[in-house]
């Protein structure tokens, strides 16, 4: 793929208005974690259990909008047509089947992190180096794809190319991150989430005015479909009805099997508070998944006019006159440029969109960080690592990562949406069977759930070598395409875990009986976690198994 | 285990308590030893499981035709789909853009407000504060918290 151009209309120079907008925003962030980070260290509990399910669904919200929702689900739709659809369901309805599979007894299990229940769940540091090291490439693969619509919209701000563009991005983001990440601002998510939305909803409403007289252009856009070819709304002809379902199935259950969304659930008072932040978090994630395919029309039909061109040549490709895969990444504030909003509300819209990217890029890189320092280096490798020891892996791993994901950013293999993705099918394809038979079915073993984790990444990565990297079988890349790997792994690794597990011995008693305490309705205190209930109200002597 | 009432051995006083509201669903949920019932996804091994799961894979079915629904419509009848309008939309698109994500949401809604119901039938109270491991003194300390 050649490096990403940006069309004229995509002003690229040094703004100072939208470059003050960004470093207003992102100081804002910091300041509110620097006020609530006074708080907890008051009474870290109270602040704990202060978070209801408002507040809550907004963190919930916030970090789920990453450069993927704010800028990538517009271009897919805008380029991908009726198949960019697949993602709108995919990353939301996938919520539905969290809250009633996974949300409340994963906050009774109470651990922290994804590796923390894999490791105590299946009672194996295995299992959990495994998870750890699926995390940690969750991370990567989703922080290309930030990455990545960072450069492409600092462009639009700093007027810098991409190359030294995605550079001094990914600098900002690892000295946000040396900050953010001492000031432990998890409150401020929800403060966040409003500006995101704000940010974007202005764009939708702004561009839907001051283009075609819209007044609720999430609804209004649908009489325009007709207007602008083929391509846009025509089923099936971008991917086939199997790609279709295969990515809106890894989405949806890699949605229940992310890292990062599990671990906002550990943080609210009790698992009724759990389920009614995940149902307020979809509204809130709902309200720009409404809002971005009117944002692809209407800059499709902006483009197309731009342009002068039909609307169907818009989709001819970039050497035709039409839309390149980077102009489709930012088509949300290229629809705001070329609708002549003034130019600080484009900044704004922008802005918004950097953000998303380096708010979420900061979270992936602590959970990465984390995951290597803690869970595999000391419980795998040196179980005696000193705290100074894990605080210098972590950093190392920060540095490291930032510079792995800024290399393959320079000349991303994918649309911004479609990096995201690959995150999905990975989570969903590893992660949500461990959660799922982990929580539901408790004879689920080590054996089993070794076994499964092992066959899923196999699946996983041969999808992506034959997909990205280095084709070896059609017939593979066709039953299994790496963003959609989830339809055919996510079975095969539950199949592979439930036949090991039955023909391996039961796990001890006392696993089981965590299990059961996180479906028994009995409530439980917050600071508890299953296993603090299990050991102390009879459960018999944890047996080495 | 946690502070409710189920070691009070005598079972007038435990319907004393909750004013007289207790069901023989909540008998049932006092009575039953949580940690010792399998928990079995195909079958429910507590009242309260068999309700839940009735809730949970009810709500899953129509989440399973809501969200692939359209697009299975679609592919099965594209000129149908396609050629129908809702609110100046192709049916088609409108069903899979905007009726099958805010299906879930709805969904989702329904399944949190049943669940509460349930708990009620069972006589659970989720809101009070409960549990050993963060004691009563800390009770005052979070209204003090959240009105500050």
């Amino acid at each position: 793929m050649p490096l990403p151009l940006q069309a004229e209309a995509l002003d690229i120079s040094f703004k100072p208005t939208g470059a003050v907008i960004v470093f207003l925003m992102m100081a804002s962030f910091l300041a509110i974690g620097y006020l609530f980070r006074v708080a907890d260290t008051e009474g870290m509990w109270v602040a704990g259990r202060g978070i209801g399910f408002i507040e809550n669904g907004m963190a919930i919200a916030a970090n789920w909008m990453s450069a993927a929702s704010y800028l990538g689900l517009a271009g897919l739709i805008a380029l991908a047509g009726f198949y960019g659809l697949a993602f709108v369901i995919g990353w939301t309805t996938g919520y539905f089947v969290l809250l009633i599979f996974l949300a409340a007894q994963m906050r009774r299990f109470g651990k922290y992190t994804a590796p923390d229940f894999v490791g105590d769940r299946f009672n194996s540091p295995t299992a959990r180096a495994i998870a750890a090291f699926t995390t940690l490439l969750i991370a990567y693969v989703y922080s290309v794809g930030q990455a990545s619509g960072m450069g492409l919209v600092g462009q639009y701000v700093f007027g810098l190319d991409f190359v030294p563009m995605v550079i001094v991005m990914m600098a900002i983001t690892v000295g946000y991150l040396a900050l953010s990440g001492m000031l432990g601002a998890t409150k401020g998510m929800a403060v966040q989430y409003v500006i995101l939305i704000v940010a974007f909803l202005v764009g939708v409403f702004a561009v839907g005015w001051y283009h075609q007289g819209m007044v609720l252009p999430q609804i209004q856009y649908g009489a325009m479909i007709s207007d602008l070819g083929n391509q846009f709304s025509e089923p099936f002809v971008n991917a086939p009805f199997y790609v279709w379902i295969a990515t809106a199935f890894s989405l949806i259950f890699g949605t229940c099997g992310l890292p990062h969304v599990l671990v906002r659930f550990y943080t609210v008072e009790n698992e009724r508070t759990a389920r009614w932040s995940t149902v307020s978090g979809l509204f809130f994630i709902m309200l720009l998944y409404w809002s971005a395919p009117a944002m692809a029309a209407l800059g499709v039909d902006l483009f197309a006019a731009d342009a002068g061109i039909s609307a169907s040549q818009v989709f001819a490709g970039a050497e035709a006159g039409g839309m390149s895969g980077a102009e489709g990444d930012v088509i949300v504030v290229l629809a705001a440029q070329l609708a002549q909003l003034p130019q600080w509300l484009v900044g704004f819209v922008a802005a918004g969109a950097m953000a998303a990217a380096i708010a979420t890029t900061a979270g992936l890189f602590i959970t990465a960080s984390s995951a290597v320092a803690h869970d595999i280096y000391t419980e795998l490798i040196n179980p005696d690592a000193t705290q100074r020891q894990q605080v210098l892996l972590g950093r190392a791993t920060i540095v490291g990562i930032g510079a792995l994901v800024t290399l393959t950013a320079l000349d991303p293999p994918a649309l911004i949406g479609e990096l995201v993705a690959l995150a999905f099918s990975l989570a969903a394809i590893v992660l949500f069977p461990m959660f799922f038979l982990g929580l539901w079915w408790e004879n689920t073993n080590r054996q089993g759930a070794l076994s499964g984790m092992t066959v899923g990444l196999v699946v996983w990565i041969a999808a992506v070598v034959n997909d990205l990297i280095m084709p070896f079988s059609e017939l593979y890349g066709e039953l299994v395409p790496a963003i959609g790997a989830a339809l055919v792994g996510t079975p095969l690794v539950f199949a592979v875990t439930i036949i090991v597990s039955l023909a391996t011995s039961d796990p001890p008693e006392h696993i089981k009986k965590m299990v059961r305490q996180c479906h028994s309705p009995e409530p439980m205190g917050q600071q508890q976690t299953a296993e603090d209930v299990v050991s102390t109200d009879g459960g018999q002597t944890p047996a080495d198994d | 285990m946690t502070e409710n009432n189920s070691h009070e051995p005598a079972d007038d006083a435990v319907v004393d308590t909750d004013g007289g509201t207790v069901t023989g669903a909540a008998q049932h949920h006092r009575d039953t030893d949580y940690l010792n019932r399998e928990v079995n996804l195909l079958k429910p091994s507590t009242p309260f499981m068999r309700d839940h799961l009735k809730l949970v894979w009810g709500s899953f079915a129509v989440w399973v035709l809501a969200t692939w629904g359209p697009v299975v419509a679609t592919f099965l009848a594209p000129s149908t789909m396609t050629s129908l309008t809702i609110l100046g939309f192709p049916a088609h698109y409108f069903m899979v853009a905007l009726f099958a994500p805010t299906s879930s949401l709805v969904l989702a809604a329904i399944y949190a407000r049943r669940r509460d119901k349930l708990d009620e039938k069972y006589g659970i109270n989720t809101t009070a504060p409960t549990g050993t491991a963060s004691g009563s003194g800390e009770k005052a300390a979070t209204d003090g918290g959240v009105n500050e």
